[in-house]
Parts: C-alpha cells; sequence; structure tokens
C-alpha cells in the first residue's frame, strides 16, 4: 500500500513536470499547444514522431524546444539524396596523419545516453537509410563494430517536408508503422501569435530562442521508468476496452460498420494496415493522455485526443484514394468516432 | 255370361294397359313458337307431365345435356315437381340451340324422348313410362343463297357495331378521388415512418429514453448485482438519447457543441455534466458505485424527464 501510495505521489509530481515541460516549449513555440501536447504525449508514451508540414512553419523549431527543455544526449542529422545507412552508423575521415580514420558516427557518438535522435527531412534520405532505421526504432539496438549498441532512452524524431516531392523518397510502410505518432503542423491561426512570430525579434533567431529554455524540466534518464509506470498505473475498463476494438474493426471495415462517404467507395477504400501494434500503442498513447489529465482511468477522449496521428498514416488506401489521402483520412477518422457507441 | 278366352285375354290387355296410360295421366308439349328460327337459335319447350299420386321422376332416365344430332345441342334441362289436384305435375325445362344452315325454310323435328317414373310399395316397384312426342319447328335460312358479288370480301361482312358514347366524367372523378385519398394514407404513413418530406421531423428520443429510465428506477431491486445493471442500462438510454439528438456519438467533451447547437438544453447543462461525469466512472472508471454517488437514478430519472419536457417544448 505504502509502495502504491508513493508511486502515485510520484506520478503526480511527473505530472506536474509535464506541465512545467509543455509550458516552457509553448514559450518558444508560439500557437503550437496541440503540437506541443501531442509531443508530450509521445514522450511519456516512449514513442518515435514523424512531424510533417509546410516549409517554415516550424517543424524543426519545435523539434529542438522539445529536445532542449528534455534534455540529454542529442544527434540531428540531415537527410539527403547520396546518404547512406553507414554515414549514420560511422563517421570516416583522413586523420592528421594522413591515415583514415572510422569512429563512430551520428547515432553511435553519444554512446548509449542518446536520448533524441532528430533525423531532419527524413523523406530526402534514401530507402536504404530508412531501413536501417526499422531495427533502430524498433529494438533501440545497433550492430556496428562487431558488436551491439543499445539505446535505453532513444526517441526518434523526424520531420518531413509535405509539400516538395522532387527528389524524395516515401518512407516504407514498415518505417511508418513505427512512428507512435505523425503530426501534421500547421502555421498558427491565431492572430496575436501570427503577428508575434512576424513582428517580435526574439523568434527570429532560433538558436538564442532555444537556448532561452530551461534545459531541466523533465529527468531524461527517468523517462522509460516514468513510462512504464504510467502504462502499468492506467487502468482500462473492459468497456473502453470493446470502445477500441470496435474503433479498430470500423477503421479496416468501415463499409460493414455503416460508414458511409460520400464519393467513395467504402468497400474497397482501405486495403490493410492498422496493425496490432499500431493499436497498441493508441492505447499506450491514449493511457499517457489520461494521466496528463489528471486520471488513472481511459475515457473514450483520450483515444479520440491521439486517434488521428496515432492511427491514420498506419492505414493503407487503395491506390486510387491514396493522392486524396490528406482529405480522406479525417473525414474517416471523424466519421469512425460518429459512429461506434462510446459505452 | 262366358267371355270366351282370346277375348278375356285381349280385355287384360286393354285393362293393363289402360292401367299403364292411367299412370300417366297427360304428356304435354308447349312451345313458344314452332317458326321463325334461323341458325344459332335457342328453342326453348315446356313439358309437362301428369302422373299418378305415388310415382317419382328417375332422373337417370331424362336425356343428358349435350349433342343429340350433329344440327342440334340439349343446352340446358330444368326439373320442377308440383302438385296439381290429387296427382303430380313434374315440369320439363328444356332449352335446345339448333345450328342448322338452312337454304331454305324447313321444319325440322326434334326427337322424342322416354321419361321413366317409379312407384315403390311393399309388394314391389312398379314403373311407369312416359313417352315424350318428337316435335318440329321450322327454321329459315340468315341470307340468300347466291348473294351479288362483291369486289372486296370484307364488303359481305357486316360492318362492327358502334359503341354508344359513354360519360367518363364520374369514372375520372371516382379516380382522381381515389387517388387523393391514396395519397393522403401515403403521407400519413410517411409522416409516421420519418419518410423524406418528414425526415427533418425529430423522434423524441428524450421522450423514450425517460419513460425507460423511469421504468428501470421504479424496479429498483435490493440485489446489488440487479442494481449495477439498471443503473448501467438507464445511463446507456440516456447516452441512446443525447447520440440520436446530436446525430453522432456524443462524449463528455463533445457537451459544449452540443448546447451550442441544441439551444433548448441549455438549462439542463449542469445535469447534463454531472450526466457524463457519472457515465464515465461507471464505465470507465472505479465502477457503478461511483457513478451513483454523482448522480443517483433517480436523479437521472428526473435529468431524463426535465430533458424530454425540454424536447416537446422545442
Amino acid at each position: 500500500m505504502n509502495q502504491f501510495r508513493s508511486g502515485d505521489a510520484m506520478l503526480t509530481d511527473w505530472r506536474e513536470a509535464a506541465g512545467r515541460f509543455e509550458r516552457a516549449v509553448a514559450g518558444a513555440v508560439l500557437g503550437q499547444d496541440q503540437a506541443i501536447r501531442l509531443l508530450t504525449i509521445a514522450l511519456f508514451a516512449r514513442g518515435h514522431v514523424l512531424l510533417e508540414g509546410d516549409v517554415g512553419v516550424g517543424k524543426t523549431t519545435l523539434l529542438r524546444a522539445v529536445a532542449r527543455a528534455l534534455g540529454g544526449a542529442y544527434e540531428r542529422v540531415e537527410g539527403t539524396v547520396d546518404m547512406m545507412p553507414t554515414d549514420l552508423v560511422y563517421h570516416t575521415y583522413l586523420a592528421d596523419d594522413g591515415r583514415p580514420r572510422v569512429e563512430p558516427g551520428p547515432v553511435l557518438r553519444q554512446s548509449e545516453d542518446l536520448s533524441i535522435f532528430f533525423f531532419n527531412e527524413i523523406n530526402r534520405a534514401r530507402p536504404q537509410v530508412h531501413a536501417l532505421l526499422l531495427r533502430l526504432m524498433a529494438e533501440r539496438t545497433l550492430t556496428a563494430f562487431n558488436r551491439e549498441y543499445r539505446f535505453p532512452n532513444l526517441q526518434v524524431f523526424a520531420d518531413r517536408n509535405r509539400v516538395e516531392r522532387e527528389e524524395t523518397f516515401e518512407l516504407p510502410a514498415a518505417a511508418r508503422d513505427r512512428f507512435l505518432m505523425e503530426i501534421g503542423l500547421e502555421a498558427p491561426r491565431d492572430p496575436e501569435a501570427r503577428r508575434a512570430l512576424i513582428f517580435d525579434p526574439r523568434f527570429h533567431d532560433t538558436d538564442a530562442l532555444i537556448a532561452g529554455i530551461d534545459g531541466g524540466v523533465l529527468d531524461h534518464a527517468a523517462m522509460a521508468g516514468i513510462g512504464a509506470a504510467i502504462q502499468h498505473g492506467v487502468q482500462a475498463s473492459p468497456a473502453i476496452q470493446a470502445y477500441v476494438i470496435g474503433l479498430w474493426e470500423a477503421l479496416v471495415r468501415p463499409a460493414q460498420a455503416g460508414i458511409r462517404l460520400p464519393g467513395i467507395d467504402m468497400e474497397s477504400l482501405v486495403q490493410g494496415g492498422a496493425s496490432p501494434r499500431g493499436v497498441a500503442f493508441l492505447v499506450r498513447a491514449a493511457r499517457v493522455r489520461a494521466w496528463l489529465e489528471g486520471r488513472d482511468w481511459m475515457v473514450p477522449e483520450d483515444i479520440r485526443a491521439i486517434f488521428p496521428q496515432v492511427m491514420a498514416h498506419r492505414v493503407f488506401l487503395e491506390p486510387i484514394y491514396e493522392m486524396r489521402r490528406a482529405a480522406i483520412m479525417p473525414e474517416l477518422c471523424r466519421a469512425v468516432f460518429e459512429t461506434v457507441p462510446a459505452p | 255370361m262366358r267371355i270366351p278366352p282370346a277375348i278375356r285375354l285381349g280385355l287384360l290387355l286393354a285393362l293393363l294397359a289402360q292401367s299403364a296410360v292411367a299412370q300417366v295421366r297427360s304428356v304435354e308439349v308447349r312451345t313458344p313458337r314452332p317458326f321463325g328460327y334461323f341458325l344459332g337459335d335457342l328453342v326453348r319447350a315446356q313439358v309437362d307431365i301428369v302422373v299418378e299420386p305415388g310415382f317419382t321422376l328417375q332422373p337417370a332416365s331424362l336425356p343428358q345435356p349435350g349433342a343429340l344430332a350433329y344440327w342440334l345441342d340439349l343446352r340446358d334441362l330444368g326439373v320442377s315437381q308440383t302438385r296439381a289436384g290429387d296427382a303430380q305435375r313434374v315440369r320439363l325445362s328444356l332449352t335446345y340451340q339448333s345450328f342448322y344452315a338452312a337454304l331454305d325454310a324447313r321444319a325440322l323435328e326434334i326427337p322424342g324422348f322416354t321419361v321413366t317414373f317409379v312407384s315403390e310399395s311393399d309388394h314391389g316397384a312398379t314403373t311407369a313410362k312416359a313417352e315424350v312426342p318428337a316435335w318440329s319447328f321450322n327454321v329459315s335460312p340468315l341470307r340468300e343463297i347466291q348473294p351479288p358479288a362483291r369486289d372486296d370480301p370484307r364488303d359481305y361482312m357486316r360492318p362492327d357495331g358502334q359503341v354508344g358514347p359513354g360519360d367518363p366524367r364520374p369514372l375520372l372523378m371516382g379516380a382522381a378521388g381515389s387517388a387523393a385519398l391514396a395519397l393522403l394514407a401515403f403521407a400519413g404513413l410517411a409522416r409516421d415512418r420519418t419518410w423524406w418530406p418528414f425526415r427533418t421531423r425529430r423522434g423524441r428520443p428524450f421522450g423514450v429514453a425517460a419513460r425507460r429510465i423511469q421504468g428501470l428506477a421504479r424496479r429498483s431491486s435490493p440485489e446489488a448485482g440487479d442494481r449495477e445493471a439498471n443503473y448501467r442500462d438507464a445511463l446507456l438510454a440516456l447516452h441512446l438519447a443525447l447520440d440520436a439528438g446530436a446525430g453522432r456519438r456524443l462524449l463528455a467533451d463533445d457537451l459544449g457543441d452540443f448546447i451550442e447547437a441544441h439551444p433548448a438544453y441549455r438549462a439542463d447543462r449542469p445535469g447534463l455534466a454531472r450526466f457524463y461525469e457519472a457515465s464515465r466512472r461507471t464505465f470507465f472508471g472505479p465502477g457503478p458505485e461511483a457513478g451513483r454517488g454523482v448522480l443517483p437514478l433517480q436523479d437521472l430519472a428526473d435529468l431524463a424527464r426535465r430533458l424530454a419536457r425540454a424536447e416537446r417544448a422545442a
């Protein structure tokens, strides 16, 4: 009992810390409260995040701010079309004495302390590089220099330019499935935030802005433990379990669930995806949200708040509808929640 | 006086014959007219036979309707029996049809027949036969033997008869009236079923929910398991009503939007918030005990009744 109470108190303390973390990031990145909340959820759910959005909306700034506020070792690479998997793992160069050297690359440099690996413009890298990420993301291990490296605290943050399609490579389905969330980022709509972003010089110097964030809000080394404590501490009632199963079924077989979208053949819309891993991720993230909201049990709103970001990119549509994915998936997610009975 | 045997036998025969004749008192054939019949005409005849009392007609002895000759059919035969004084009268109504295509006026004979009567007694049966005599009638040709030549063979045919001008107005009025009635009835059905033009007419989900919850609240059983199930059912009933009212699944966080879209329920917003809190605790949180702490079943029934009233007023 005593143990339980202390665990309870710990979770409460961490909830306050999470609030401070959100406020710290929101001080540097204006008008992205929802994205910050989702990123916080992803941090405590120990999941990887893919950020997607227009040019210059602050994808990189947001991820840098989060990395700064979280603290811990941080590495960053830029995706380029000539990048090879070995460029991530090894750093090869000619030393002063003229002899070639092979040293640990960006992923290995910080060794096992690495807490955030930030892959900028991930869709500019070739599929070989994406393939290397598969194991790194799923198992948090990597074999290099004839031994296995482990990264217990690693979280991969990636961002992707949505508009440009020249010289880019679509992420393979397996790699996309390993991301906990795909968060779409829009420019803020709030006029105040827009004015500040444009006219306030504080937001023009990104480096100074990031440096202004308090770096020690969260203890990054304890994140894995606290994440596990949240997963064990938040209850899922039989009703919510049935609800999640119902949502999953409706998403994969919308026609049978009675969902109709205008101009779309529902029978053949969804080809596959929405893996059990994806639904497990969904519940993980929902538990974190319930905890952030101050509950130790989940409600349907927890699922709904993160459902599009966690599930939408895991669903594979019929190729004819794939080009309109950005319009169809939000509609489908909305229809699923309007159809499946909650309690 | 001695009577020679030969004469005696003759007398006896005469007596016998007379007795047989006496059993059938008279046979009379009546026909409307014996002339002026054409091809296909019906010829009706009435045969009256008067017999001694006690004699009954043997139906098998009557002629059977059907073809009697190549030119003559018996179409119909009716029998009626009446009393005539102390005797019995049997009346046969015969309808013949003649198919004789006569080329000149000539007499045709309809054959006679015999009808048998029986009198049953203790000593045995006595039969009597009534001879219906043959009788004749005259048929005439329909046309001359050699008609004048025509160019078009169709001219031999008579033109089709004209149908008199009928008055369609009463029929039209009747049809229009029936159609109007049918439309009215269909409109009533559509309204009842909330089909297309009445689709916007909302059902009364809160009214249904209020009745159901009232029923559940009244059926409060002391057993804890039943009570929990009742409470869950009551919550579900109101959830269904809210979902139906909003047209989608309504979660607790959507309450604000719902009130915005349906201002009629604004007064019950605190009650609805309590309801959602109770529902959360019941279905997703600690359990029905905690839910009842927030909103007891009786309060839930009151809330549903208030919502139903607001729904009627809206």
